[in-house]
């Protein structure tokens, strides 16, 4: 009975010392990412180039001479789904970073999770404004800001489109929101106005009645905020009932995927985007040579933004020293990253500043940059 | 002359939304009507029809004419599995039970089709010019045209498979009374089976011909399911005609509410119409049979 007890008690504890001594073998990074439900195929296209980067910075070594360890869940786009796949990344696998969870009401959501168990969390997705003013130390965005975006290229539209007359279709949720919040103000002050504003659920796919809806309203362009799912529908539809104005999108627009699902829909649309493959650098260009190579398809938005929230994270806890949640935050605030689309810093609230964003149009299923803007600290 | 052509389009883009919903609507209501089972798995029919058009189409080069009825056949013979392997046990069994399965049903095929085909939206490829026609200021495109005619067409021969068959009447028999049916000498396990495979098949058609310009993902059955629920519910449950009647009211109302009121409310309305219609005839538009 004794020698039992015994036995027992040194076999959990060499169990408890095995696992803490593995935990420390590996660095523990957490994505939540949307891999089932309307934003399915960027979500999985976003993991998998996180895998991607993970499996060639492990070949080259990996990070504070360990390896980094993938943790994936499944966020689905879905604020309470996303807070799960957190809580449970923190708690169970006790990963020293996250990174999610791609839509802005989720990462939201999820931030908390980070503000409670006090571990850095990036995204480099999440573009609705009110995330970077929720006073969380922990959150950090790596990406310019819906109305940034505005800012930076509201003003050039009307020249753009040789028009004045904008009506807005934009997917019911911060992010659209957050636009037709900001927008409006940029277009207003280059001489342009807002003649119609639309919002449609995420689980709709037939959009007829509120494209009618628009185009009685006589629109120069249309501004939309949508991602792949939605995006090719809305630009056939769009397309079918008539209407021949241009279509300036933020979200999918520039992405293999969108141009392979709206086909001839795709011709001429705008993309505001924080990515887009055709940048000219030497980061871009090996980024870009890896996914085709690895994963047979040109980075969309979403793989760029991967390939700067993960690079971000790393090169914070490369300065760091130690895979220390609280070291790897207070590094994160002091970065100073040249990425894909330039050089990334982070303002007192932890906004990113210092990048490039771009206007971008479809030509022939290629996106060809039109404008490039830099944003500055704000 | 404008605001007239506006009203054309919303009514037209109603009807086309109607026609969809009242095709799947009668395959629910005839599924409660005969067999008493409120089928959640209902829209995944809906959307594996869809996926089993573009699979022939694109992977097989099927020409879609012939893969629209293709599709619609794989979809009855998985009904039919379903319905032996899974309903026939259950035939006596509460409601309640038979409801659980069928979410169960649902969740399961929706993530099967997730697992298989993946979660990329994909519009099935069909030889129709996508050049929009205009007529009074109305657009529309020819594949909207033939979506309706089918739709249209189907729920014609529905309503003469009903009417005008002995198949159809020993089912209206059993929707009447089971036991008295089973007496007549009529096999209630044959009149079950069509039943659900007849369901499945309408809902099967309107993925396939609607997946040219709606496109099918894994989770599209979900919405189908309650939107059928909302027409079954408003057209009364059990009635052929109620289906009709009630999914093209929902497609005219969603049209128009969204064209003249909120596109935010746009689904919001067809419930609120349910709710209001339901607090002065709780039976719905028209009574069982």
């Amino acid at each position: 009975m004794k020698i039992k007890f015994f036995a027992t008690a040194v076999a959990l504890a060499l169990a408890t010392f095995a696992g803490t001594a593995a935990a420390q073998e590996t660095v523990k990074i957490g994505l939540v990412q949307p891999l089932t439900g309307p934003v399915a195929y960027d979500g999985n296209g976003y993991a998998n180039t996180v895998k991607m980067l993970v499996e060639d910075v492990n070949a080259k070594g990996g990070v504070l001479g360990k390896k980094i360890e993938l943790v994936v869940e499944d966020g689905a786009c879905n604020p309470a789904q996303s807070v799960n796949a957190a809580e449970k990344l923190v708690t169970r696998d006790k990963v020293v970073a996250l990174i999610g969870a791609f839509c802005s009401t989720s990462t939201a959501a999820m931030m908390e999770v980070a503000r409670k168990h006090k571990v850095p969390h990036i995204t480099a997705v999440s573009t609705a404004a009110q995330l970077t003013e929720q006073n969380n130390p922990y959150f950090f965005r790596a990406v310019a800001t819906t109305p940034m975006l505005g800012e930076a290229f509201g003003g050039e539209l009307p020249a753009a489109i040789k028009g004045k007359r904008f009506a807005f279709l934009v997917i019911n949720d911060d992010w659209g929101r957050s636009m037709v919040a900001s927008y409006p103000k940029n277009l207003e002050k280059a001489g342009g106005t807002v003649v119609a504003t639309e919002f449609f659920q995420s689980s709709e796919l037939q959009f007829l009645s509120l494209i009618t809806k628009i185009k009685s309203s006589n629109p120069d362009a249309i501004v939309l905020a949508a991602n792949s799912q939605h995006a090719a529908a809305l630009s056939k539809q769009i397309r079918e009932l008539g209407i021949t104005v241009p279509l300036i999108g933020e979200g999918s627009w520039t992405s293999d995927s969108y141009f392979k699902l709206a086909g001839p829909a795709a011709e001429g649309v705008y993309g505001l985007v924080e990515y887009v493959y055709t940048i000219k650098n030497p980061i871009n260009e090996a980024f870009v040579k890896m996914s085709r190579d690895k994963l047979k398809e040109n980075p969309s938005k979403f793989s760029g933004a991967a390939h700067t929230a993960f690079n971000v994270m790393v090169d914070a806890i490369r300065r760091a020293g130690a895979a220390d949640p609280e070291k790897i935050r207070a590094a994160l605030t002091q970065t100073n990253y040249n990425g894909a689309v330039g050089n990334i810093r982070f303002n007192e609230k932890n906004q990113a500043y210092g990048q490039d964003v771009y206007l971008a149009i479809i030509k022939g299923t290629v996106p060809e940059v039109v404008k490039v803007a830099k944003i500055s600290k704000p | 002359m404008a605001d007239l052509a506006i009203l054309g389009q919303h009514l037209l883009n109603g009807l086309l939304i109607g026609c969809a919903y009242a095709l799947i609507a009668i395959g629910l209501t005839m599924i409660f009507g005969v067999m008493n089972i409120a089928n959640f798995a209902h829209g995944e029919f809906y959307m594996i029809g869809g996926f089993a058009t573009f699979y022939l189409v694109s992977l097989l080069k099927v020409n879609y004419f012939l893969a629209l009825p293709l599709a619609v056949v794989i979809v009855v013979v998985l009904a039919i599995i379903i319905q032996q392997v899974i309903f026939k046990r259950l035939r006596d069994a509460p409601v309640m039970t038979t409801t659980l399965v069928t979410i169960g049903l649902s969740l399961l095929l929706e993530h099967l089709a997730h697992l298989l085909w993946g979660p990329q939206p994909q519009t099935i490829p069909n030889p129709f010019p996508t050049a929009p026609m205009s007529f009074a200021g109305i657009y529309t495109t020819p594949l909207y045209l033939f979506a309706m005619a089918i739709t249209a067409a189907l729920i014609v021969v529905g309503h003469v498979l009903i009417q005008r068959t002995r198949m159809g009447k020993a089912m209206r028999a059993t929707f009447q009374n089971k036991e008295a049916a089973a007496l007549v000498g009529i096999r209630i396990d044959s009149i079950y089976l069509y039943a659900f495979g007849f369901g499945a098949a309408l809902a099967a058609a309107a993925g396939a011909v609607l997946g040219g310009f709606i496109p099918v993902e894994p989770t599209m059955g979900g919405v189908a399911t309650l939107k059928a629920f909302v027409v079954v519910i408003l057209g009364g449950m059990g009635s052929f005609v109620g289906a009709i009647v009630g999914g093209l009211l929902l497609g005219l109302a969603e049209g128009l509410g969204a064209g003249y009121m909120s596109s935010g409310w746009k689904d919001a309305i067809g419930f609120v119409a349910v709710i209001l219609l339901l607090l002065f005839r709780p039976d719905g538009l028209f009574k069982r049979g």
